[in-house]
């Protein structure tokens, strides 16, 4: 009777306790909801007001005459703000792109020759791969741009593919390093057995299970070159060069701010990054090598 | 099929030698068991055969081909890994046809060779699934067909058995084996157990501190011991190993403990005491050996059992002679009670002798 009692009641007590701080959780990350998605939805809702509404005092919570005006504005190429705006668009595309992919044309086999290989110097070079981070970007921004006028670069985008891969790779190699380390040896040892070069083992084998860590490096690179503002405010000066960041400040002036406009561009901004989020986070739960080695 | 020679075989890491000197001949069809603890070299040793790391001296001959510096591929071998390796992402299907692909075999052969393998290992109703979805014998299961899906000159095993419960290792062993016999297959087998490489093994390497110390078969190697190690590492429960002293007692040689008792020993025996390099040798004798008796009788050593473990089949006696546990085994009717004065008697003809100094197993002539 006794040991009947004591099962009834102690997960019932148990089950108390975990509630408590599941509010206290629940609660926090409510909070964090809060701070996350209020700016975000202010800038939606702003974006779909007229100029006037947007400064109007006290806010109106809810656009009184909700328009598109601002997206049709920017997304026409005919007019001047939405040309502007359309190539700042494939500017930044454009230079996202290619740092991704050049970054990860370096980072994965640098990472997995950190992962694999001993040679000597590796320990040093791994850790120098990391000096540069130790450092505000910031920084660097005289110094890189004194190199940048030296060679030629100012106002070209490659100035900035090349700076972004300065600040992306040395994070991209750390990241992807850990990802191949995960990766039991024993899987490209069985490939080189059945018959695979070493490359065809790595290729064919070692590839398709670090697609999510090359995923979550490109993301992560794509991320870091869409958003940089300070180095491509610095280096570009032609209104056609310019990658979004630096190109939507045009919307403020000195007399008016068009801040409906402002707001539809940003929003249209982040647009790409959530899109490939979506797209792409399938790829991050999967467990690939589960199954591979039993432990 | 192919006999395997290693000649020489050296294999340091800086100033760290793993593999020293290692020659053996595992000849065509035959299947050799690499055994010791963990550390003594025998993965290593594979690997050198495998081709997956370099090696640094001698030579290692496959079929008629010296391969030292082939590469895994083109040493015509095929592998199963302690963990298996299976490829996670691809169906046990292909992870058979994996090997024949990259042989560029045609479409048609490779079906027929996969649906072969699988009939063989019974597992036809698995090719569709993942790694992930099978069983640990289903897995250790693929591992072996994708090893013998190709038809290799040797098979490379390296602790295949170790990561399935003990019941499905016993089932496993006898299935290798069989595999075996009727591949008439030439296998090296690495292991730390040492009855799977007794009950499987035509012969069997004993390995420690990266040095080959005894091969033979294991019935050799069980009769015959050729130092301490080997004889303490084979054979379970491990062989009593007694430090004691040669001397002499009316003219005739008896070993005396520190405990003051002494063993007469027979002419035989005698005969190899005298041919050790020093006073100190030590006695070795297996649990089965040791005759128990609850009585003192001529010839009979004193002790006092320490414990008593029943199993079944045979009871096992602990106790301590010379500061050393010797075993004994006793029929399980016989009842002994730990603290119980009883007298133990050596068989001379099925004793081991060894040289206290050198470890080495003492020979008459």
């Amino acid at each position: 009777m006794s040991t009947v009692a004591e099962t009834a009641t102690t997960p019932t007590r148990r089950r108390r306790r975990v509630d408590g701080w599941r509010w206290a959780g629940r609660i926090f990350l409510a909070l964090m909801l809060f701070y996350t998605a209020v700016p975000m939805i202010w800038m939606l809702l702003t974006s779909i007001k007229s100029g006037f509404a947007a400064m109007q005092l006290p806010p109106q919570w809810w656009p009184a005459e909700p328009t598109l005006a601002s997206y049709q504005k920017l997304l026409d190429p005919t007019n001047s703000v939405g040309a502007d705006f359309l190539r700042f668009f494939w500017n930044s595309l454009f230079v996202s792109t290619l740092t991704t992919i050049l970054g990860l044309i370096v980072a994965v086999p640098a990472a997995y020759a950190f992962s694999r290989f001993t040679f000597p110097g590796r320990n040093f070079l791994f850790f120098s791969v990391l000096l540069r981070n130790m450092f505000p970007a910031v920084i660097f921004l005289i110094p890189l741009f004194i190199l940048m006028r030296w060679v030629g670069l100012v106002n070209t985008h490659g100035s900035l593919v090349i700076t972004y891969l300065t600040f992306g790779l040395p994070l991209a190699i750390w990241l992807l390093k850990g990802f191949y380390d995960n990766i039991p040896i024993q899987l490209e040892q069985a490939a080189r057995i059945d018959g695979a070069t070493r490359f065809q083992a790595f290729v064919l084998i070692v590839m398709p299970l670090s697609v999510p860590g090359i995923i979550a490096t490109a993301i992560y690179s794509f991320i870091g070159a869409w958003n940089e503002y300070i180095y491509a405010y610095t280096f570009l000066s032609k209104n056609e060069q310019l990658t979004l960041p630096a190109g939507i400040q045009r919307f403020f002036s000195e007399n008016t701010t068009d801040f409906p406009g402002l707001m539809a561009a940003s929003f249209m901004m982040s647009v790409p990054v959530v899109v490939l989020f979506l797209v792409l986070q399938r790829y991050f739960v999967r467990a690939l090598t589960e199954g591979a080695v039993k432990h | 099929m192919a006999r395997v020679v290693l000649k020489d075989l050296v294999k340091t890491y800086g100033v760290f030698n793993a593999v020293n000197n290692v020659s053996l001949t595992v000849n065509d069809g035959e299947f050799v068991a690499l055994v010791g603890p963990s550390g003594c070299g025998k993965t290593t040793t594979l690997n050198l055969v495998s081709g997956l790391i370099p090696i640094t001296s001698g030579d290692i001959v496959i079929g008629d081909r010296v391969v030292n510096d082939l590469d895994p591929k083109d040493r015509d071998i095929a592998m199963v890994f302690q963990n298996y390796a299976l490829y996670p992402q691809k169906s046990v299907y292909k992870n058979l046809a994996f090997p024949l692909q990259m042989r560029k075999l045609p479409r048609e052969e490779i079906d027929r060779k996969v649906k072969e393998a699988a009939r063989v290992l019974d597992m036809s109703h698995l090719l569709e699934r993942k790694p992930r979805e099978l069983s640990g014998g289903q897995q250790q299961r693929v591992a072996l067909g994708r090893a013998l899906v190709r038809d290799p000159a040797v098979f490379l095993m390296d602790e295949p058995l170790s990561n399935l419960d003990a019941k499905l290792r016993v089932q496993m062993r006898s299935e290798i084996k069989r595999f075996h016999q009727d591949l008439k297959a030439t296998i090296i087998y690495v292991t730390h157990d040492q009855l799977e490489a007794v009950t499987m093994a035509d012969k069997m390497a004993v390995m420690n501190g990266g040095y080959l110390q005894q091969y033979d078969t294991p019935a050799q190697v069980f009769a015959h011991p050729v130092n301490m190690f080997v004889a303490s590492f084979v054979g379970s429960p491990a062989m009593s190993l007694i430090p004691l002293e040669a001397s002499t007692a009316n003219g005739n040689t008896v070993l005396t403990s520190a405990e003051g008792w002494s063993l007469p020993l027979s002419p035989l025996n005698a005969r190899k005491v005298q041919k050790a390099t020093t006073r100190k040798v030590v006695l070795g004798a297996r649990h089965s050996t040791i005759k128990l008796h609850k009585n003192a009788v001529p010839g009979a050593i004193p002790a006092k059992a320490y414990t008593v473990e029943p199993t079944g089949d045979v009871t096992f006696v602990q106790a301590f002679l010379s500061g050393a546990i010797v075993n004994i085994s006793v029929p399980p009717n016989v009842a002994v009670a730990p603290d119980q004065q009883i007298w133990l008697e050596f068989d001379q003809d099925r004793m081991h002798l060894f040289d206290g100094e050198t470890e080495m197993a003492v020979k008459a002539d």
